[in-house]
């Protein structure tokens, strides 16, 4: 019965499939029976699941997304290269994995105060050797017979040429905070970031003299510094170059305190001071042009003797490990990373990395 | 001898059961017991960010089950500059250093900033306006001394059992922490 009854209904759709066919020819669309319609639902549902791979969509939400609170800094992370007035020279790994200053030696060698001593360096960055202190030092300096002075937090360790300790001088404060070291033929001078000034020695450690410490009635307008990077260096001229770094600008004091001048803006393009407080690290080249090293947006730049912007010696792009926010936290230091330099008799500069624990050499451009 | 027999007494499918049922009454005590002694220490835990991991990824913001995020920026005054230009207050490149909304950063305006004395200004974060996204808290730590930071706060936070931030967290900075210390602050050396 059943097989007669199908028969039948074929028979009857058949007897109705002439004028669907007909219609077909004609290009109307073709009737949906149930498993045609299943195919075609799955076949989309896999086209949409492919689609929402393809695009992502399927990937955690959060993680994919754009943040729409960037802080966008991009525009500054990349040098316009008609600003580059030094070329890479070359680099080299620092054998200390916290290094903090770099200087270089009247006999041309590198001596950088690190987290294990001071480690003294040929220019290609063989170590020489390691003067140990017993704790990190934070700052150095080498005077013209070779005698070496260490900053250790609070005070100054002295060894001599081959790296003896020699004397150890007291704190000069109780506050006192040392990151940065110069000395000049007659006076060292301490840069004494927790008591805000630097401090003038003789070279048996007796202090002398305050410089940069709030004066109104000498016209000094006091040091601000939001983080421990004050720096000092004493020119040929016998000035001393202390960098304000809360103030974005570089102060220029006689061996006595008095303000000469000061020079630098804050600003996030290239020619100002970036940030909060910068800049964080200072070299000096023979004929009293100025280098200057910035955190944040980790660069180094040429300015003339009275400040007017000359160029750029490495921008940001040079240092990726550096310029990543917060990466350098060192909560025993107080240091957010950044940068230092120092210049050799060439007048190329040798940048320390203080993130990537390395120095990157740059060389004046068309010098051969 | 033969009534010491090498194998040992059958076991009836009674004797079996009753068996079964004191070794399931003794667990199920020791269970109770457990679970009342665990309860009794109060040990509880509660979700917050470790400042160090934080990336400043944004998601804070946006990934709350609440409407305003639990998550606000907290402000370790011990670390910070006090800044006349605060790169957690102001824009990249402000026109100025005055509070005009052109120049601040924060998209809530949820940062007072108030004049200490010259060339110090004090920065306080309003949590009614702060919701978390991080902006402050990049500038901060990328230029500054990273005083501005990330914290869950527990009078808001309904304490998820699965975080919706923390799955999406990009530094995986999310933690559980006991409830008797539910925050991790930054501190000074």
């Amino acid at each position: 019965m059943s097989t007669q009854d199908h028969s039948k209904n074929r028979t009857e759709c058949g007897s109705d499939a002439a004028p669907q066919k007909e219609a077909l020819s004609q290009g109307a669309p073709a009737p949906l029976n149930r498993r045609r319609f299943l195919v075609q639902g799955t076949h989309g549902v896999g086209f949409l699941a492919l689609g929402s791979l393809v695009s992502g969509g399927w990937t955690t939400p959060g993680n994919a997304a754009v943040n729409r609170f960037a802080y966008d800094v991009e525009r500054f992370s990349t040098t316009d290269p008609k600003f580059l007035v030094y070329d890479r020279a070359g680099g080299f790994p620092i054998p200390d994995p916290a290094p903090r200053r770099i200087v270089f030696s009247k006999e041309g060698q590198l001596y950088v105060a690190g987290k294990r001593g001071v480690s003294v360096l040929d220019r290609s960055g063989g170590l020489i050797r390691l003067i140990e202190a017993g704790a990190p030092v934070r700052c150095v300096a080498v005077d013209g017979n070779g005698q070496v002075y260490a900053g250790v937090r609070d005070h100054v360790e002295v060894f001599d040429p081959a790296g003896r300790r020699v004397r150890r001088w007291e704190a000069p404060s109780k506050k006192a905070w040392l990151t940065g070291l110069a000395v000049s033929k007659a006076d060292v001078f301490l840069a004494d970031s927790g008591s805000r000034l630097i401090w003038r020695c003789d070279l048996e450690g007796k202090i002398i003299g305050k410089i940069g410490e709030k004066n109104p009635e000498r016209n000094v307008p006091g040091l601000i510094l939001p983080s421990p990077y004050l720096d000092v260096k004493v020119g040929g001229d016998g000035l001393l170059r202390v960098n304000n770094s809360g103030r974005h600008r570089i102060e220029v004091y006689t061996a006595d305190g008095d303000l000469e001048l000061f020079w630098g803006k804050p600003s996030a393009a290239i020619e100002g001071f970036c940030g909060c407080c910068n800049p964080v690290g200072l070299a000096l080249l023979a004929d009293g042009r100025h280098i200057t090293c910035e955190k944040g947006l980790p660069r180094v730049k040429r300015y003339a003797a009275d400040g007017t912007f000359e160029g750029v010696v490495a921008g940001p792009e040079s240092f990726p490990k550096n310029a990543q926010a917060g990466k350098a936290r060192d909560s025993e230091d107080g240091t957010m990373g950044g940068l230092d330099a120092a210049v050799d008799a060439r007048g190329w500069v040798y940048v320390l990395d203080l993130v990537a624990a390395e120095v990157q050499v740059y060389q004046p451009k068309g010098a051969v | 001898m033969n009534s010491s027999s090498p194998h040992p007494p059958s076991v009836s499918r009674r004797q079996f059961l009753r068996d079964g049922a004191r070794v399931a009454a003794v667990a199920g005590l020791g269970g109770l017991v457990g679970l009342a002694a665990s309860r009794s220490t109060g040990k509880e835990w509660v979700w917050q960010i470790d400042p160090d991991k934080c990336v400043r990824c944004g998601n804070c913001a946006t990934h709350c089950v609440l409407e305003q995020s639990a998550v606000k920026c907290v402000h370790a005054y011990a670390l910070c500059g006090y800044c006349q230009l605060c790169t957690g207050y102001f824009e990249p490149e402000p026109n100025a250093l005055n509070t005009g909304a052109e120049n601040c950063l924060c998209p809530t305006a949820a940062i007072q900033r108030t004049f200490v004395e010259d060339p110090y200004y004090e920065y306080t974060i309003d949590e009614n306006l702060c919701i978390g996204c991080a902006k402050c808290v990049e500038g901060c730590t990328r230029f500054g001394n990273g005083s501005l930071f990330l914290q869950v706060r527990h009078d808001r936070c309904v304490n998820c059992n699965e975080c919706a931030i923390s799955k999406v967290c990009a530094g995986d900075a999310f933690q559980r922490v006991p409830a008797d210390q539910p925050y991790l602050l930054k501190t000074t050396h």
